[in-house]
């Protein structure tokens, strides 16, 4: 039972990465129709950031910050000037993020070679509570996790702005009628969506080293938590990133760890036949194509 | 139905007839041209002593162009984008190892069952999905292709783990010795005009304007009695079919697979580079293998700059010119033409 605690504590640090990227990808997919495949990658530039950061003496906290606002600044300059010339036509915008993952992991292998980096534990120190270990790091990642999904989702659900927003995503030509500056929000949540890949980046580094290929294998589990969770549904998103991440924390704890990332494609292709909108429903995407 | 809907429809009828006048207007000289320079520059390239290292690339080049080809007709006609496609090439390239190791099957005799397992495969994973729709569709061809490397992985002594499989030479037909690089190249190198022409034919047929009427309004086709499902799985199967032969070849012609060779970036790649050449034009698939293999070496880049390169001027082709290169170019031609012609 103490172990199985203990794996379930080590998951929910998984999980918090994969819902950190999830809820960006189920936002600028919701809102735009973008398959941003690049988005894996955003998280990777954004563990490198920290990387440089903290290899360069800098403190973890100054590395976590540069690299949600690197990322940021990237999305930007991605956004106002590749993915908004496509968007009546999301299929040119994937294509563009399939370019982005060449270029983006080349640049960093380019001028940072391929091999995989790791920085030391900002925080070091296990805390035990009832026999269970608890690794601080873990506990402070999952409670960072935990405060930007309280942050997004009220922002969501209770402010104007989030008001706003899913009136965007379910009818784009309405809501720019009553006056929702409908593009402005499009590069608003592709920015935030893009910071959240940055801040993911940054507490991914924080716990296991990271390759400049990391990028697609979270990607597709970014796109696992999106679909499943239903798209543009942040509640949805937690859910599904949390039994995502349990699933990987477990099937690594008990027995088969080489068979772990098989376990979540096939859960997110079962889901995807059974429940094509996921689990907790969402929006279809908007009507473009 | 509504205006929007009925705009939509009536589109693509008068694009597609704007395309074909202007075919029309080509004279068959013009009309010649370019199958001429296909065939002779592939089927003649060994005779301008292009050295070994030239011919292995042209080899490899030419088998990774078959499977672009079943992409294009799947994207290009049908109108359905997988990243999966090199798990595809996958499936037939162990089906050809395992079939050679275990009954002793050589290439001619593996090769239609490395088609049919690969097309098998690709109607398995499209008979549920392709029902869902665009997006779910390309994330499960993602996520199948990681599936599959993983399973490729982890399957023991069946498909010998992460180090893969080994396998002899081709099998000499007709008295051909394929031990010399000059002859497998001609070997692929029919395949490719075979490609060419399975394609051509795909395009100007019957069936060929059946998928692109789902491409372009798949609501209106269902409406006038086409089997939209049935259609778009059998696209993928056809697709699928041309990335097992090109699997097939490709393991003979390395006579070493592992999985990493299928995984998650080559399929990247594939769908790249048919964006690249243009996934509706008949030469784009084979224009956008040549850029990306031959362009590197003519400019002399090292790989990482190469691969730099390569998505910096694929993303500069996808905003400027939607259709690829080939597109362009055609259009480039027709502009110049009418001008010469002066109209």
């Amino acid at each position: 039972m103490d172990i199985f605690l203990q794996q379930l504590v080590n998951s929910l640090s998984v999980a918090s990465v994969i819902i950190l990227i999830g809820i960006g990808i189920t936002l600028i997919f919701g809102l735009t129709g973008i398959i941003n495949f690049a988005h894996g990658e955003f998280l990777m530039v954004g563990g490198m950031t920290t990387w440089l950061v903290v290899s360069n003496g800098g403190s973890f906290i100054l590395g976590l910050v540069a690299a949600v606002l690197i990322v940021g600044l990237l999305g930007f300059v991605l956004e106002r000037g590749l993915f908004r010339l496509t968007l009546d036509r999301p299929m040119n915008g994937f294509i563009i993020s399939l370019g982005l993952i060449v270029v983006l992991q080349h640049v960093v292998i380019r001028f940072w070679n391929s091999y995989q980096k790791s920085i030391p534990e900002p925080l070091s120190g296990v805390w035990e509570i009832g026999g269970v270990r608890i690794i601080i790091m873990r506990a402070v990642v999952v409670l960072v996790t935990a405060i930007i999904v309280a942050i997004t989702f009220f922002g969501i659900s209770r402010s104007r702005y989030g008001l706003a927003l899913r009136a965007s995503v379910a009818d784009q030509e309405t809501a720019s009628l009553m006056g929702v500056p409908v593009r402005r929000y499009v590069t608003g949540v592709f920015i935030y969506g893009s910071m959240l890949a940055g801040l993911g980046g940054a507490l991914m580094i924080a716990l296991f080293p990271i390759t400049p290929f990391i990028g697609s294998s979270i990607v597709v589990r970014g796109f696992a938590v999106a679909l499943i969770g239903g798209l543009g549904n942040v509640a949805g998103a937690v859910v599904a990133g949390l039994v995502l991440g349990l699933m990987d924390g477990l099937s690594a704890g008990y027995g088969l760890p080489e068979w772990t990332e098989a376990y979540s494609f096939a859960l997110m292709i079962l889901i995807l036949l059974l429940r094509p909108h996921g689990l907790l429903g969402g929006t279809a995407g908007p009507r473009a194509v | 139905m509504t205006d929007t809907q009925i705009a939509v429809a009536a589109a693509p009828a008068s694009r597609e007839t704007t395309v074909k006048a202007a075919a029309a207007d080509l004279t068959l000289v013009e009309r010649l041209i370019m199958p001429t320079i296909l065939i002779v520059v592939l089927l003649g390239l060994p005779w301008f002593n292009p050295g070994y290292r030239l011919l292995s690339l042209a080899t490899s080049t030419g088998i990774s162009t078959i499977a672009l080809y079943g992409l294009a007709i799947l994207v290009g006609q049908a109108g359905i984008m997988s990243v999966g496609h090199a798990a595809l090439m996958g499936v037939g390239a162990y089906t050809g190892a395992i079939l050679a190791r275990d009954l002793g099957l050589n290439l001619w005799a593996a090769m239609p069952f490395a088609a049919i397992f690969s097309a098998g495969v690709a109607g398995l994973v499209g008979l549920p999905s392709l029902r869902v729709g665009g997006h779910h569709f390309v994330i499960i061809t993602f996520a199948f292709c990681g599936l599959l490397t993983i399973v490729l992985t982890n399957g023991g002594v069946f498909t010998g783990g992460a180090t893969g499989l080994d396998i002899g030479a081709i099998t000499p037909l007709f008295g051909v010795n394929f031990g010399k690089l000059q002859n497998t190249y001609l070997l692929v190198a029919c395949f490719v005009l075979a490609s060419v022409l399975l394609t051509f034919w795909v395009m100007t047929s019957r069936y060929g304007r059946t998928l692109r009427s789902i491409r372009e309004n798949e609501k209106l086709a269902a409406a006038l009695g086409v089997d939209v499902n049935f259609h778009k799985i059998v696209a993928f199967m056809v697709s699928g079919a041309f990335a097992g032969v090109a699997g097939i070849l490709q393991v003979y012609f390395l006579q070493h697979i592992s999985p990493e060779l299928f995984g998650a970036f080559p399929s990247v790649y594939i769908a790249l580079m048919v964006m690249l050449g243009g996934p509706r034009m008949l030469y784009g698939p084979l224009a956008g293998a040549l850029i990306v293999t031959f362009l590197p070496e003519v400019l002399r880049l090292d790989p990482i700059d190469a691969r730099i390169a390569y998505g910096v001027g694929l993303i500069a082709v996808i905003l400027l010119l939607p259709g690829g290169v080939m597109a362009g170019l055609a259009s480039l031609y027709r502009t110049l033409r009418n001008q010469a012609v002066g109209r």
